[in-house]
C-alpha cells in the first residue's frame, strides 16, 4: 500500500511546562482505513488528537494534508479539511432535540438572520441518522431524554452530518454497552466502506484487534511503532508495546480463583430495593471477603445501584449492615456505618479536582483529623503520604492538585480516601473506566488484597472482562431486577450476556 | 500566612516548588521564594505595592500615619462584609442582599437604642437580623433549589422594603434628644467613632479581628475545608459525606451576621441612617473587592488574605484619586477599570499556568 496519506504528522513536538506531551511524533493516516491509536494514559494520544483538531498548536513539526504542508491554527481550519473529532466528553446541547443537535454544524454556519427550513432540516437529520443505522432515534426527541450511550451516537451523527474525510473517535465506547458498541463498530465499518478514514483511540485492545486495519502505539510522548493488523497480532503484543515491558498474564488478568473468597459473615444486605425509574425490586447479600461483581446492560438499573445503596438517590426498601438499617438520603450515615463509595464519574463526583492530593485523601474523614474543629496538618500529611505509598500513587507532592494527575492516579487517590475511613464495605462503580492497562492491573491487585483481609467489595462494571476475571460471584441485572447470579467456572461472557438480555428475548418471544 | 503543606493556598505553592525540582521537605530560601511566587495573592499584592509607591511619590498626603489610618477606617466596613462574601463565593454561591441587610440591621439597632434599650440587647438583635436573613438566603438556595443569584436578589428587595416599612422612610438618628440613654449612647458611639490606644479607629480594629477569625476559620478548620470542597464539587463533597446544604447555609449565615455588624458599626459612626439610602448598591462593591482579591464566582477558589488585599486596593485607589484631585465622576470610571483589569490579569495568568 503505497497510497498517499490523507493526513500525515511529521516530527510533531509539543511541550508544556515540565512535560513533553509529544516528542517528534510522526504518523500517517491512509484514506479509507481504520487506524487505531493506543497507549497508556499520558502517552500523548489526546495531545495528538488536539493537534489534529486545531485546538493545540505544536512547537515544531509539520502537518500534511493530501501531501501538502498545511497548518491548523484554529479548529475551523481543521474542519475545513474535513477532519471531525468526537471527543470522549459529550459536547451536545441538552436543551435541543436530537435533530437540532445533529445539524448544529450547518445551522451554526448560517447567517444570523437566515431562516431555518425546519422540515427540510428534520429530513436531513433523519437521513444522517438512517445512514448510521440509527433510524430508531427520532429527530424531534429532546436530547436530554436519551441515555448517555445514545447521546454518544448522536454526537457521531453530528460529526458526519458535514463533509467528513477523517473521523477521529476518542474512546468512543467507554459509556456503551456491548450491544451499542456493536452498533458503533457497524458504523465505523460503514464509514470505512464509504472511504472515510477513521482514527480510533481506545483502551479496549480486543476491540482494536477486531476493528482496526492499522495500529499505532504511543508511549511517553513517543510514537513506538505502527503496523498493519494481521491475525498474528495479539493482545499480549499490544500490551508489551504499550508498557514497554512484558506484563505477566497473571498480573494483568489474574485468575478468578484468587478474586476473594466469601466468608460466612454477611456484611451488607439489600432487601426489596426500589429506585424509581431504575430498580424495580432487588435483594442480595454481600459477604465479607468476597468481590461481588454486578453486570448488566446500561438500562438494567445497575448504574443506580451504588448511588442508591450509599444514599445519594431516593430509594425504597432496606439496606442493612450488621442489623443496622441505613437511612436513605444520608451519605454521611452510610460512611459512618462502614461503607466507602468510589463513584463512576471520577472527575465529577469522585475527586475534588481543585484540591490537593492530601486534602482529597482525608476529605471523608475530616473529624479524625480535626481537634476542636481545627485541622491538624501533620497527621493529615502523614496519612496522605502513607496511602500514596501503599497504593503506589505517582505524585510530585502531596500538595499537587488532583486535576493534574492522570486518571489512574486520580483513581488511586479516591481509593485512598475510601480506605482512610477504615470501611468494612467498599462499593466501586466502573473502577477502571478510562484508566490505562498498568494502573488497572494495580487496582485489581489492591482490591484482591483488601478482600483477602476481609473487606466486602461490591464492584459494578460495564466492562465484562473486569467483572468476569476479578469477581468471585457475579450478579446480573436486567430490567431493574436480578436476572441471575453466577459463581466460579460458570462466570463466562456468554452466560452474563445471556442473563443480561433474558428479559428482552422473553419479550420478543 | 500559611507555612504548611495542607492548606489550599500553600498546596498550590508546593506545586510550583516540586516543578522546579526543589526538595519536598526542604524549607530553603529558594523554595520560600518559589512558594511566594506561586501564591495566588502575589499579583494583587504587587499591584497594591506599586499603587502605594506611586502615591507616596506623587502626593504629600498619602504616606502619613493619619492618612493611612483614615484609609483603614474607610475600608473597614466594606472589608468586614467582604470577609463574609469570601465564604459565600468559595462555597459556590453569591449574596446580593448584603447592602439591604446592612441597612436593616443598623437601623434596627439604632431604633432600639432610641427606644431606650441597652447596648447589648440592641446589638444582639441587630446581629440576629443578619443571621436570620442568612438562614433564609441559605434555605432558599439549597433546599429551595433556587439559584442564589435569584434568591438573594429577591431578598435584596424584601429586606430593603422591610427597612422602609419599619422606619416609615424617615431618617433614624441616634441621639439623646430622640430618647437614647446617655450611657448607652456613649458606648454605642465609642464602637463606631472611638480609637484603640487613642490612634487606631475602632472600625479598623473590628475589621482586623474579623479578618483574623475569618482566616482561621477558612484555612485552618474542618468547616473551612468543607466550604472549599462544596464549592469545588458539590457531588464529590456529598460522596465524601459532607452535608452540602448545611455548609452553604452556614456560609450565608456568616455573611448575614457580618453584613449586620458592618451596618451597626456604620450606624454607630454616623450615627444616623435612612432606609432609602443606607448601603444602597453596597453588595456590588463587596463582590468587586472579593473578586479583585482572586476569589472565583464559580466557587472553590479564594482566600481571606486575597480578599483583604482586594479591599485595600479599592480603598487605596479611592483615597489616592481624592488626593490627586481627580473628580468623583472620573473616580467611578477608574474603579471600574481596576476591577476589570485586576480580574483579567488573574484569569490570563491562570490560563497560562494551567495550559
Amino acid at each position: 500500500m503505497s497510497q498517499q496519506p490523507i493526513v500525515e504528522l511529521r516530527n510533531i513536538t509539543k511541550a508544556y511546562p515540565g512535560v513533553v506531551a509529544m516528542d517528534g511524533v510522526s504518523i500517517a493516516f491512509r484514506p479509507g482505513e481504520v487506524h487505531a491509536v493506543i497507549g497508556e494514559n499520558g502517552a500523548g494520544k489526546s495531545t495528538m488528537m488536539h493537534v489534529l483538531a486545531g485546538e493545540v498548536q505544536p512547537n515544531s513539526g509539520s502537518i500534511l494534508v493530501d501531501g501538502e504542508e498545511t497548518s491548523f491554527p484554529t479548529p475551523l481550519a481543521s474542519q475545513a479539511q474535513g477532519i471531525r473529532i468526537v471527543f470522549q466528553e459529550l459536547s451536545l446541547c441538552q436543551n435541543l432535540t436530537v435533530g437540532e443537535n445533529v445539524l448544529l454544524g450547518p445551522f451554526g454556519a448560517q447567517r444570523a438572520l437566515s431562516l431555518l427550513n425546519r422540515n427540510r432540516a428534520a429530513r436531513a437529520a433523519a437521513g444522517t441518522l438512517a445512514e448510521l443505522g440509527l433510524a430508531d432515534l427520532h429527530t424531534d426527541t429532546p436530547l436530554a431524554s436519551l441515555t448517555v450511550a445514545q447521546q454518544q451516537l448522536v454526537e457521531i451523527a453530528r460529526a458526519i452530518s458535514q463533509k467528513v474525510r477523517v473521523l477521529v473517535l476518542d474512546e468512543p465506547n467507554s459509556a456503551l454497552s456491548p450491544r451499542e458498541s456493536q452498533r458503533l463498530f457497524d458504523i465505523v465499518q460503514r464509514l470505512r466502506d464509504q472511504g472515510v478514514t477513521v482514527i480510533y483511540v481506545s483502551h479496549h485492545l480486543e476491540e482494536v484487534l477486531g476493528l482496526a486495519d492499522r495500529i499505532s502505539v504511543m508511549r511517553d510522548g513517543h510514537m513506538i511503532t505502527s503496523f498493519d493488523n494481521t491475525p498474528e497480532v495479539t493482545v499480549d503484543r499490544l500490551v508489551t508495546h504499550m508498557v514497554g515491558r512484558k506484563v505477566d498474564k497473571a498480573e494483568q488478568y489474574s485468575l478468578s480463583a484468587q478474586a476473594g473468597t466469601a466468608r460466612d459473615e454477611i456484611a451488607l444486605e439489600v432487601k426489596n430495593m426500589i429506585v424509581p425509574g431504575a430498580i424495580r425490586d432487588l435483594d442480595f447479600k454481600l459477604s465479607r471477603g468476597e468481590i461481588l461483581g454486578v453486570a448488566g446492560l446500561p438500562d438494567s438499573g445497575k448504574d443506580m445501584l451504588a448511588d442508591a445503596i450509599f444514599g445519594l438517590v431516593p430509594r425504597d426498601g432496606a439496606v442493612e449492615i450488621g442489623g443496622i438499617l441505613l437511612q436513605p438520603g444520608k451519605p454521611s450515615h452510610s460512611l459512618a456505618a462502614g461503607i466507602s463509595y468510589i463513584p463512576a464519574d471520577r472527575r465529577g463526583a469522585g475527586a475534588l479536582l481543585s484540591m490537593t492530593v492530601a486534602e482529597n485523601t482525608i476529605s471523608s474523614a475530616l473529624g479524625a483529623f480535626a481537634r476542636l474543629g481545627f485541622l491538624r496538618r501533620r497527621p493529615i500529611r502523614d496519612t496522605a503520604a502513607e496511602y500514596a505509598r501503599k497504593l503506589d500513587t505517582r505524585i510530585a507532592s502531596l500538595g499537587q492538585k488532583v486535576e493534574t494527575l492522570s486518571g489512574g492516579n486520580q483513581q488511586k487517590v479516591i481509593l485512598g480516601r475510601g480506605l482512610v475511613t477504615g470501611p468494612r464495605i467498599l462499593i466501586l462503580h466502573e473502577p477502571t473506566r478510562g484508566i490505562d492497562v498498568g494502573a488497572k492491573a494495580e487496582i485489581y491487585s489492591i482490591l484482591k488484597s483488601l478482600a483477602a483481609d476481609g473487606m466486602a467489595i461490591l464492584m459494578i462494571s460495564s466492562e465484562l472482562p473486569e467483572v468476569m476475571l476479578h469477581s468471585s460471584r457475579v450478579l446480573v441485572l436486567a430490567n431493574g431486577r436480578l436476572s441471575g447470579q453466577l459463581t466460579g467456572a460458570d462466570i463466562t461472557e456468554e452466560a452474563i450476556m445471556s442473563l443480561a438480555t433474558k428479559h428482552e428475548r422473553e419479550e420478543a418471544a | 500566612m500559611s507555612d504548611g503543606a495542607d492548606t489550599h493556598r500553600a498546596g498550590e505553592a508546593m506545586d510550583m516548588r516540586s516543578r522546579r525540582g526543589v526538595d519536598n521537605d526542604g524549607a530553603s530560601l529558594r523554595s520560600r521564594i518559589a512558594r511566594l511566587a506561586g501564591a495566588k495573592e502575589t499579583g494583587v499584592f504587587l499591584a497594591l505595592v506599586v499603587m502605594c509607591i506611586f502615591l507616596s511619590v506623587t502626593t504629600d498626603g498619602f504616606l502619613t500615619t493619619v492618612n493611612l489610618l483614615n484609609v483603614g477606617r474607610q475600608i473597614s466596613l466594606l472589608g468586614i462584609m467582604a470577609i463574609g462574601m469570601t465564604f459565600v463565593l468559595i462555597s459556590g454561591e453569591i449574596d446580593l442582599s448584603v447592602g439591604s441587610t446592612y441597612a436593616l440591621a443598623g437601623l434596627s439597632a439604632g431604633m432600639l437604642i432610641v427606644l431606650g434599650w441597652g447596648l447589648f440587647p440592641a446589638l444582639v438583635l441587630g446581629l440576629m437580623c443578619g443571621a436570620g436573613i442568612g438562614v433564609i438566603n441559605g434555605l432558599l438556595s439549597t433546599y429551595g433549589r433556587l439559584p442564589s443569584l435569584i434568591a438573594t436578589l429577591g431578598m435584596l428587595s424584601i429586606v430593603r422594603g422591610t427597612a422602609l416599612l419599619m422606619t416609615g422612610g424617615k431618617p433614624v438618628t441616634v441621639n439623646e434628644r430622640n430618647g437614647a440613654d446617655p450611657d448607652t449612647l456613649a458606648a454605642f458611639e465609642a464602637m463606631g467613632q472611638g480609637y484603640l490606644f487613642g490612634a487606631i479607629p475602632m472600625q479598623l480594629v473590628f475589621f482586623a479581628a474579623v479578618a483574623a477569625l475569618g482566616w482561621l476559620l477558612l484555612s485552618r478548620t474542618a468547616f473551612g475545608f468543607r466550604v472549599f470542597a462544596v464549592g469545588g464539587s458539590a457531588k464529590a463533597a456529598r460522596v465524601s459525606g459532607i452535608h452540602v446544604q448545611t455548609v452553604k447555609i452556614w456560609a450565608f449565615v456568616i455573611m448575614g451576621v457580618l453584613a449586620a455588624l458592618a451596618g451597626i458599626l456604620s450606624m454607630a459612626f454616623l450615627p444616623s441612617g435612612q432606609a432609602g439610602r443606607t448601603g444602597l448598591g453596597l453588595e456590588l462593591d463587596v463582590i468587586a473587592a472579593v473578586v479583585v482579591g482572586g476569589a472565583s464566582l464559580a466557587g472553590g477558589i479564594g482566600t481571606v488574605l486575597g480578599t483583604v488585599l482586594g479591599v485595600l486596593i479599592i480603598g487605596v485607589l479611592r483615597n489616592g484619586l481624592v488626593l490627586l484631585g481627580v473628580s468623583p465622576f472620573t473616580q467611578e470610571v477608574m474603579i471600574g477599570l481596576v476591577i476589570i483589569v485586576a480580574v483579567a490579569i488573574d484569569k490570563w495568568s491562570t490560563r497560562s499556568r494551567s495550559a
